[in-house]
Parts: structure tokens; C-alpha cells; sequence
């Protein structure tokens, strides 16, 4: 649990960052928005003290974090920047070992936890632990200053802009990989970036600030429906607010039930063939047009959804093939569903 | 001196290193062999051969004037660049690196004659003087190694909880090694060059037949003392390359 209380940041006779005050819970991935210069990044450099606070307090747990020596306070948290910053003379299981080993951990310890921490992260130990910094992609140098960040298994990880500097393909998986990591260690994550499709896509809470002040602290949902002024609406803005509402919902909570029948063609106008073990092969029709009925539509990896995509995906997915529903498969590939144009319309998106 | 490291791959260079050293060995231990060869270029000399010491001796002399003058050099420059790189220290910088320049641009026979009539003759002036002239090149070195450390690299050591003093020796040494030896390479490289001038203060080194020859109008002497320090220059300036060559990372 992370507690800002009045923290405050001044410098010369401007304040960068005004009396902000919020409660990260434990196991909270919250997001620190906000246009350039607004403080975010200051705020989240007063929590691990690498600048130090006008004024106002840090708690993290019971503990008020000026009271801690300065080195002591930083090894219990994990800290992941954009440049990442992995020291180039350092093999990657040596930057990811160090926190451990600043905390004197025993050497095979430190080489198990290298180990367990590559393999969360799907990077190969055989052929990556003894490779340089420079030798790795984006996205691989990426992974490994996240590892690093968890090496020492912090209480909570900070991160500041970290997917800034990575294309988007790269960004979208880096993302995909900290939600699964962060339900896995369920770490108390403050996360700094300037991209709300970002923050959106990541946060539980987000603290939205300008110019030093907290604007709005909200979960995501209420930030779109909600917003505190016109600062908020804009700064989400409005033209596509309703696919990043969709961003905020997933796949199983509009799921349908799928039949397989015949009969329901004459109904809904579409109809699924499956397999024996249950897996669609194709839809026959689901097209707009009643002339387009005839239509097969092959299911394949494009043309389905999984219970934990966005409908925002599910909705591209759809508009893509021109088809008004879109099977949803298991993991095994079964057909378990489907969700449907007219369910996505159907239902209050705010709810 | 440098003709032997261009961008050559590092086994040949390493087959040049050793080729060199064995003939800097031997051309050490039997000078007197060559007499004949000598005889036969210089028909008019009496004694082609410097012979009032070993070259043996001249050869351990000279490296003692360059290992002495190195190490001072390299421990004041590396201390002038590590202080003013430091918070504390910054605003020293300047004077530090005019300072060094200053110590460069000093004609190393200049500061003979200043020294000298202070410290006497021998070994004391001219390590003074190598030392003054060793030690540009390691301040700027040094400075600038530390300068290559990226900020991010920094800010990342710190946040995740380094102490200024294990920032120093895990990451900023480690990672500005490289350039700093470059920079004592060069000065080594430039001390042994100028070791030479000690013999006219009565430092003995491989200066001394050099200077026999040039007062004595004997070209051979001169020959065997120069041929002996460039040797000695180009296999320093091998084995540093190799040292360098063990602190560039993952390539």
C-alpha cells in the first residue's frame, strides 16, 4: 500500500508538483496521467526519494519513507524506467541478480530467482542470461528491466513511462505480459505514462494530474463516465470515447450462448459448424445483407475472440470481417460462446 | 605506433605482439652481435656498437623512469578526473583539465631546467618531467570515460538502491575502464618516447646512447638506442590494446 498525503514539490517559487493526495492499495495497479510537465513523473520520483519532497508525506505500508535510509527504501522497491537503464557491462542475468545481490542474498538463490524470473517473463535463460544489454531487441531489454525490477520481490514496483521508447506491436505484448505478471504477483504497481489507451489497458485506478494537481483518482470506468470538469473530458477526449469504454469491457461480459442448430439460421440469420470435439469450423451467413446469407466465414485466429479480449477488439474483429457476431473459443478452441453486433449495442456501456 | 593496430583482427594482432616482443628480447640481450652488420653500414666508426653499458641495463633503467612517472601520472590523473566528475569537485573541473594542458604544453626539456636546479641531476627531474607530461592525457581520459556513462544508467543504479560509492566501483569505473586506459596508454606511449631526454639530465635509459651518439657523432649508437625504444613503444602500445580490448562488452 502506497499513501500520499499533501506531497507536495516545489521548485524555485513554482510548484511542480501541489499537495497530491492518494491511496494506491495493495495489489492496485494505479496510473499517474497527465500532459507533459504535469508532475506525474516528479510525484512518482518523490515515492522511491530519488527527488526529495517539499513537502507533505509518503507511507508505504506503516512505514513513512523519509525515515528510511535513502539505499534501504529503494532495494525493498522495484524500479523500471523508459531508457530502461540496464548497465551495458552487465550480462542480462547479472542485471537482473543485482538488487539481489546488493540485499546479500546467497548465491544459488540469486541464480534460482534469475531463472524463475526469465521464464515469467518467456525469455529463454539458455540463450539469453549471458548476452549484453545491446545484443537484446526492444522489447527483450524491455522484459529484463521489469525482471530486474522484481528481482528483490519489492513490495510495490514503480514504473516511469517504461513501453515509451518500443513500437506499438512490442508496446501491445509488453502490456499483455505486465497484466499477466501483475495478476500473478499481485505487486502494487504505480505506473507512469502520457497515453490514456495505455492507462485504460492497465490501470485499476488512475490519478489524473495537471499542472501539479491531482485532477481526478478514479477507476478507469468512472474517469470515462464521470469526469470530474472539461479538463478530464478533453484530456480523454471525446471522439472515441465509446470504443475506449469498450476497452474497459470484456469479451465474457457480453458472451451469448451460441447455438448449433439448423433451425437457428431461419432465426438469427447465421448458423456455426462445429466439429466433434466441438470446434467451430465456419458461421454460414451473419452478414448483414439477407442476399449474403449464403456467406461461409472461416473461423480462424483473426476471426474469433477469447472471454478476456476487449470489446474494443472484439468490435474491430467484427467491423474487419464484416460480420455482425464473433465466435468465442477456450483455450482449447471450443466454441463457447459468441458475441454478437447486436448484443454490443444492446447493453449500457457504462453499467 | 599505431600502424600496428589498425583495424586488423585481434589473433593477427596478437601474432604481431608476440613476433615484436621476442625480437625487442633479442635485439636486448645480443646488440653486440650485430657488430658486423653495423661495421658494414658505418665503415667509418670505430665502435659500432654502444658497449659502456649492457642494453640490457639501459632497457631496465628506461622502464623503471616510465613505470615510476606512469603510475604517479595515472594515480594523481585518475584521482583530478574522479574528483571533479564527483558533486563536490565540479566546479574544479576547469582548472583541473588547464592545469594538465598546461603540464602538456611544458616542453619536457623546459621542465628539466626548472627542476633540475631544484631537485639535482638524475632519476628526480626526469620522473618530474614525464610525470607533468604523463598526465593530460589521463585527466582528460578519465573525465571523459566518466562523461560516456549515460544519466539514464545512473538514475537507474540509484534507484534501485546503490550507495554513490558502489555506483563508483560496480558501474562508472567499469564502465568508463575502457576510454581511461586508452588515455594511459597514450601517456605510457608518450613517456617512453620521452624517457629518452633523461639521459641529458644523467638518468640513464635507453636516451643515453642516443645522446653518445648525437654528441659523439656515432649514427650507430643512435640507431640501436632508437630502434630499442620505438620497439618498446609499439609492444606497450600491443599489450594495452589488448587490455582495452578486454573491457569493451559483448562484442
Amino acid at each position: 500500500m502506497i499513501e500520499l498525503q499533501g506531497l507536495t514539490k516545489i521548485y524555485g517559487d513554482k510548484a511542480a508538483v501541489d499537495d497530491v493526495s492518494l491511496r494506491i492499495d495493495s495489489g492496485e495497479f494505479g496510473v499517474l496521467i497527465g500532459p507533459s510537465g504535469c508532475g506525474k513523473s516528479t510525484t512518482l520520483r518523490m515515492i522511491n526519494r530519488l527527488i526529495p519532497a517539499s513537502r507533505g508525506r509518503i507511507l508505504l505500508g506503516d512505514d513513512d519513507v523519509t525515515r528510511l535510509p535513502a539505499e534501504q527504501l529503494r532495494r525493498r522497491i522495484g524500479y523500471a524506467i523508459q531508457s530502461i537503464g540496464l548497465f551495458p557491462h552487465w550480462s542480462v542475468a547479472e542485471n537482473i541478480a543485482v538488487v539481489p545481490g546488493l540485499l546479500k542474498w546467497p548465491k544459488s538463490r540469486i541464480a534460482e530467482r534469475v531463472d524463475e524470473l526469465m521464464a515469467l517473463f518467456h525469455l529463454d535463460a539458455g540463450e539469453l542470461r549471458d548476452k549484453y544489454p545491446h545484443q537484446l531487441s526492444g522489447g527483450q531489454a524491455q522484459r529484463v528491466g521489469v525482471a530486474r525490477a522484481l528481482a528483490a520481490d519489492p513490495e510495490v514496483l514503480l514504473m516511469d513511462e517504461p513501453f515509451g521508447a518500443v513500437d506499438p506491436l512490442t508496446r501491445e505484448v509488453l502490456q499483455d505480459e505486465l497484466l499477466r505478471v501483475h495478476q500473478h504477483t499481485r505487486k502494487t504497481i504505480v505506473f507512469v505514462t502520457h497515453d490514456m489507451d495505455e492507462a485504460l489497458k492497465l490501470a485499476s485506478r488512475i490519478a489524473l494530474l495537471n499542472a501539479g494537481r491531482l485532477v481526478q483518482y478514479d477507476r478507469p470506468i468512472e474517469l470515462l463516465t464521470r469526469p470530474a470538469d472539461d479538463f478530464v473530458r478533453s484530456f480523454i477526449g471525446k471522439a472515441d470515447l465509446g470504443l475506449k469504454l469498450l476497452s474497459r469491457r470484456w469479451v465474457h461480459q457480453y458472451q451469448q450462448h451460441a447455438t448449433v442448430q439448423d433451425a437457428s439460421l431461419a432465426q438469427t440469420g447465421y448458423t456455426w459448424e462445429t466439429d466433434a470435439e466441438g470446434r467451430p469450423i465456419c458461421l454460414h451467413g451473419g452478414r448483414l445483407n439477407a442476399e449474403d446469407r449464403e456467406q461461409r466465414t472461416e473461423v480462424n485466429q483473426e476471426w474469433s475472440a477469447t472471454p478476456g479480449m476487449t470489446m474494443k477488439e472484439a468490435l474491430s474483429r467484427m467491423v474487419w470481417f464484416r460480420v455482425m457476431v464473433l465466435p468465442v473459443l477456450d483455450d482449447q478452441g471450443r466454441l463457447i460462446g459468441e458475441v454478437t453486433m447486436h448484443g454490443v449495442m444492446g447493453q449500457q456501456p457504462c453499467a | 605506433m599505431r600502424v600496428a593496430s589498425l583495424k586488423r583482427p585481434a589473433a593477427s594482432r596478437d601474432r604481431l605482439l608476440v613476433a615484436l616482443s621476442v625480437l625487442l628480447v633479442l635485439l636486448v640481450l645480443f646488440m653486440e652481435h650485430l657488430a658486423p652488420v653495423f661495421r658494414t653500414l658505418f665503415p667509418e666508426l670505430n665502435n659500432p656498437v654502444y658497449r659502456r653499458e649492457s642494453f640490457l641495463q639501459l632497457t631496465l633503467d628506461h622502464l623503471l623512469l616510465v613505470l615510476v612517472s606512469s603510475l604517479i601520472s595515472v594515480s594523481v590523473g585518475v584521482g583530478a578526473g574522479l574528483f571533479v566528475t564527483r558533486r563536490s569537485g565540479r566546479e574544479f573541473e576547469p582548472m583541473v583539465s588547464a592545469l594538465a594542458a598546461i603540464g602538456q604544453t611544458f616542453p619536457p626539456a623546459a621542465v628539466l631546467a626548472i627542476v633540475v636546479p631544484l631537485a639535482g641531476f638524475g632519476f628526480v627531474p626526469t620522473i618530474v618531467a614525464l610525470t607533468l607530461y604523463g598526465l593530460l592525457p589521463v585527466v582528460q581520459n578519465t573525465i571523459a570515460g566518466l562523461g560516456t556513462v549515460p544519466p539514464t544508467t545512473l538514475e537507474a543504479a540509484r534507484g534501485i538502491g546503490m550507495t554513490q560509492s558502489q555506483i563508483l566501483r560496480r558501474v562508472e569505473l567499469p564502465m568508463a575502464m575502457r576510454v581511461i586506459i586508452a588515455g594511459v596508454r597514450v601517456s605510457v606511449i608518450i613517456n617512453i618516447g620521452t624517457a629518452t631526454i633523461g639521459a641529458t639530465v644523467g638518468a640513464q635509459s635507453l636516451g643515453t646512447p642516443i645522446i653518445a651518439g648525437l654528441v659523439g657523432n656515432n649514427i650507430a649508437y643512435v640507431i640501436q638506442g632508437a630502434v630499442l625504444v620505438g620497439l618498446l613503444a609499439i609492444v606497450s602500445d600491443l599489450l594495452f590494446e589488448r587490455l582495452e580490448r578486454r573491457f569493451t562488452f559483448g562484442e
